[in-house]
């Protein structure tokens, strides 16, 4: 151990336990990162203390593993300091910082699937330049596996092992240098109920030793029934910083996370159609990833919001609609006909237009002209000469303001807004009776996001279904209907107009209205155990 | 504003497309240059005179007896074969076992063109039959790759390299066993008679020449023109926005492979059928691997692999040529087509950097 305010013997657990609660074991003030145009994190303060559970809130693109990165030296900082168990970082390399004893638990597993527990083990800090026999590989193991009580198999190789065991795999090899200082990024994303809290009694087991922990998620309950601090960040700055625990309601966390602020000028809708329309898109008892059956019906010219912290489900919900994955159980009508799966061109023959969440993947080809990437899904058999082709295109861009060098630039030239107006551009050319818009304003200015919100206002107010599904919930409280929530893969709602920022924010952080605030936290699922790691 | 929007993108495209057409042709004609020079290198270690050598070889391709014929003949296989390489390479589906799917071809072809019952068919109804059961042989050949790829995720290439080596095999087992000409001596399939193709009057090569030269205009319109073109260009820039919004992909992966593999078919049975008259050991110079350098050369555009295939072809002859009056070892040609392929992808690369993106 190299660290002198330690005082660690070799049998390790249980020294310098009290001493040390509540002094400083990390502290970062003022960090700055950017990449690019984009602020990763602009001037976050955070200080991680000896003896307690951190827990580290935001949504996607907060910032949040940038500034784990940052304090394990796998990135730096561009302005800002960082002092480490009372000495100042100056060089941000992991193998300095790793000897200082802060460990990092990565959101992606890191462990090589053919290789034994024990094997995965002693290749991160290998002794001697043989290859160790695997007795002495599993013996290494075991010895942790006593100290710490985190079930792990020796002997089995990592990709025959379960989610959850993997995960205590690499707790245990981060753990294996004693690291004072253990950072874990959303450990629990991929756990069943009962293992996450397995890891947090894991977790807590390890700060009462003394250990800083620092732990992010997108669950709050974990927060409450684990945590002793908490941070939130929002767009690359804390909105709460370093605050107990007991100072903050669910609710309280979960508007921090998604603003409270009304932050643009978002497009009202005029007029709210007081008939409901018949039904375009329904569920029927949908089950799929972490989806638990959902019902939902969509009816014509209105807009239901999904309101959520990511994680929830938001990702299985868009596979499915969009017609990418089946539905484990259940089904899913387009206008009173069934969805059929994997066959994109169906989808849009019955009226389903897709904005999808993450555009440059699901939705453009970057390396192909605006013309071209316009007839994605539309191309006739037999298509024009390319200078007709693009000719053709050139009034759809006009009408829908994509700004460029004109049809034959390619789509990868377009700034965000404009490579997103270009994508419903395309999906609303048809007239869809139902849209199926996964975060449509997703890192877009203002202006530009002002301009997408209002051309799906207009195709509801023409008729069409729109499905919702967004971040920011002052932009949904514009543009909704009604609203519900997606907590822990099952639909709360639905809300009307006017929303309850304060009911909704105790929904999204997993509390129903009605239900008890005394109700337990966690209640083991069980058909959440039979999931499978996902390759 | 509807003015400057009419004026200036205008400007903005011809700009973009000068720059890409001009690296477009830079880059093989620099790499091949470049190639030349170091093979000049390699000539002065014989100790004989570059200079010489590269006219030598120049003046028989030009002004040779039969230069000009020998390249044409040499450029069949070479041209169908890129194009089927540059359809698959555009879809980022890199194949490389088109010799397994030619030698499919060629021996499918043969055995049915040369069995009882059909070899008394008139000539024409023969070439129709052999070059049908060739595409066939060779889309299925290739099918087999493609069908590991997308139901087990097995890479195509090399699957398509093992499959090579199965066919292969299967000439062996073909020429020996299976249609062996009982009249001959040495392990070979009977003659194709009335089914080798004609000589075109005045080119003094045959037809197979033609219908690779035609192949690649229609190759060029199907990409530009047809939906699978439009098709192939979406999966070879984003698979999973062809997924999310066209076709499945595994669908389009299919169609490709299997196109490209009736083109490799189809210069099977045009090679056996025009030159060697008869299905024998050599079937193959290794086309299907020359084949490659074809469609890079050629920067996977069909007009441009039917160039590249006259080049590399070009090349070849000139150097059998020049290797009989010049003291040259046979080697030296295979060097300078792998000099022309270190080039093309250093140049695509420099091209990259130079401005200044990543893919």
């Amino acid at each position: 151990m190299t660290d002198p305010a330690c005082a660690v013997t070799d049998d390790g657990a249980t020294v310098d336990t009290t001493a040390d609660r509540g002094r400083s074991a990390v502290v970062m003030r003022g960090i700055h990162r950017r990449f690019g145009t984009t602020v990763a994190l602009g001037g976050v303060d955070l200080t991680l203390r000896h003896g307690e559970i951190h827990a580290v809130l935001g949504s996607n693109g907060a910032g949040k593993s940038t500034l784990m990165k940052i304090m394990v030296g796998l990135d730096r900082p561009d302005a800002g300091g960082v002092t480490i168990l009372g000495e100042a970082v100056d060089r941000f390399e992991p193998r300095a910082i790793r000897s200082r004893g802060v460990a990092l638990v990565q959101q992606h597993f890191t462990l090589v699937p053919t290789l034994t527990g024990g094997e995965n083990l002693v290749l991160a800090r290998p002794e001697g330049r043989l290859r160790p026999d695997r007795r002495a590989c599993r013996d290494r193991l075991a010895s942790l596996v006593e100290r710490y009580g985190l079930e792990v198999r020796g002997d089995v190789v990592a990709g025959a092992m379960s989610v959850g065991e993997q995960q205590r795999l690499e707790l245990l090899r981060a753990l294996d240098a004693d690291a004072r200082v253990l950072l874990l990024d959303e450990p629990t994303a991929v756990l069943t109920d009962a293992e996450a809290d397995q890891l947090l009694a894991v977790c807590r087991r390890l700060a009462e030793d003394g250990r800083a922990v620092a732990f992010i998620t997108h669950r709050l309950a974990e927060v409450f029934s684990g945590c002793d601090r908490v941070s939130v960040l929002r767009e690359g700055s804390a909105v709460i910083s370093d605050a107990p625990i007991a100072d903050h309601s669910r609710a309280d966390l979960a508007s921090a996370m998604v603003g409270s602020e009304s932050s643009g000028t978002y497009s009202r809708r005029a007029s709210r159609s007081d008939e409901a329309g018949a039904a375009l898109l329904q569920l029927r008892g949908v089950r799929a990833g972490r989806l638990h059956n959902i019902d939902l019906d969509v009816r014509a010219g209105e807009i239901v919001g999904i309101a959520g912290v990511d994680g929830n489900g938001q990702a299985d919900l868009e596979a499915v609609l969009s017609g990418r994955t089946a539905p484990e159980t259940g089904s899913v009508h387009i206008g009173g006909a069934t969805m059929v799966v994997a066959d994109p061109r169906s989808r849009r023959s019955l009226g389903l237009a897709y904005v999808p969440s993450d555009r440059y993947r699901w939705g453009l080809m970057r390396p192909m002209d605006l013309a071209d990437n316009l007839e994605l899904g539309r191309v006739p058999r037999v298509r024009g000469r390319r200078a007709h082709r693009r000719e053709a295109a050139r009034p759809a861009l006009q009408a829908w303001d994509v700004r460029s060098s004109g049809p034959a630039a390619r789509a990868a030239t377009l700034s965000g807004g404009n490579a997103q107006k270009l994508v419903l551009a395309r999906e609303l050319h048809d007239e869809p009776s139902v849209v199926l818009a996964c975060y449509p304003t997703r890192g877009l200015d203002p202006n530009a996001a002002d301009a997408v919100a209002g051309r799906l206002v207009d195709r509801a107010a023409l008729g069409a279904a729109v499905l919702w599904i967004g971040a920011e919930l002052d932009e949904l409280f514009a543009v909704s209907d009604r609203m519900f929530v997606l907590s822990d893969g099952e639909l709360i709602g639905p809300f009307t107009s006017p929303f309850d920022r304060g009911v909704i924010g105790l929904a999204m952080g997993g509390l129903a209205p009605g239900s008890a605030p005394s109700k337990p936290d966690r209640s083991p699922v069980p058909e959440l155990e039979q999931q499978e790691p996902s390759a | 504003m509807t003015l400057t929007i009419g004026v200036e993108p205008r400007a903005g495209a011809v700009r973009v497309a000068t720059s890409a057409v001009r690296s477009t042709l830079t880059v093989p004609i620099v790499a091949l240059l470049a190639a030349l020079i170091g093979g000049a290198v390699l000539i002065l270690a014989e100790g004989e005179d570059p200079f010489a050598v590269y006219w030598t070889a120049l003046d028989g391709v030009l002004f040779g007896p039969r230069g000009l014929s020998d390249t044409a003949t040499a450029a069949t296989p070479l041209i169908l074969i890129g194009l089927g390489y540059a359809l698959a390479y555009r879809a980022r589906l890199f194949t490389i076992g088109a010799e397994g799917q030619y030698l499919m071809g060629a021996i499918a072809s043969v055995a049915l063109v040369t069995a009882a019952g059909v070899r008394d068919l008139p000539g024409p109804a023969l070439m129709v039959i052999g070059a049908t059961a060739a595409v066939m042989a060779g889309a299925l050949w290739g099918g087999l790759a493609g069908f590991l790829q997308v139901r087990f995720g097995a890479s195509v290439v090399i699957s398509s390299l093992m499959l090579v080596y199965v066919a292969q095999a299967f000439l062996q087992w073909a020429i020996r066993v299976g249609i062996r000409d009982p009249d001959s001596f040495i392990p070979a399939s009977r003659e194709l008679g009335a089914a080798t193709l004609p000589t075109v009057p005045g080119l003094d090569t045959h037809l197979g020449f033609l219908v690779a030269i035609v192949t690649g205009p229609c190759l060029a319109l199907l990409l530009a023109r047809h939906r699978l073109g439009y098709r192939v260009s979406v999966l070879g820039h984003n698979a999973d926005a062809l997924d999310a919004n066209e076709v499945a992909s595994r669908r389009v992966m299919l169609a490709v492979i299997v196109w490209a593999g009736g083109l490799a078919g189809l210069a099977g049975f045009a090679e056996t059928a025009g030159v060697n008259g008869r299905l024998g050991d050599s079937a193959s110079l290794g086309y299907g691997f020359t084949a490659i350098i074809v469609a890079l050369l050629g920067r996977l555009h069909p007009i441009g692999v039917v160039l590249a295939g006259l080049a590399v072809a070009a090349l070849k002859i000139g150097f059998e040529v020049a290797a009989r009056s010049h003291e040259l070892p046979s080697s030296l040609v295979g060097v300078i087509q792998a000099l022309v392929v270190v080039f093309v992808v250093a140049g695509d690369a420099l091209v990259a950097r130079g401005r200044g993106g990543s893919r």
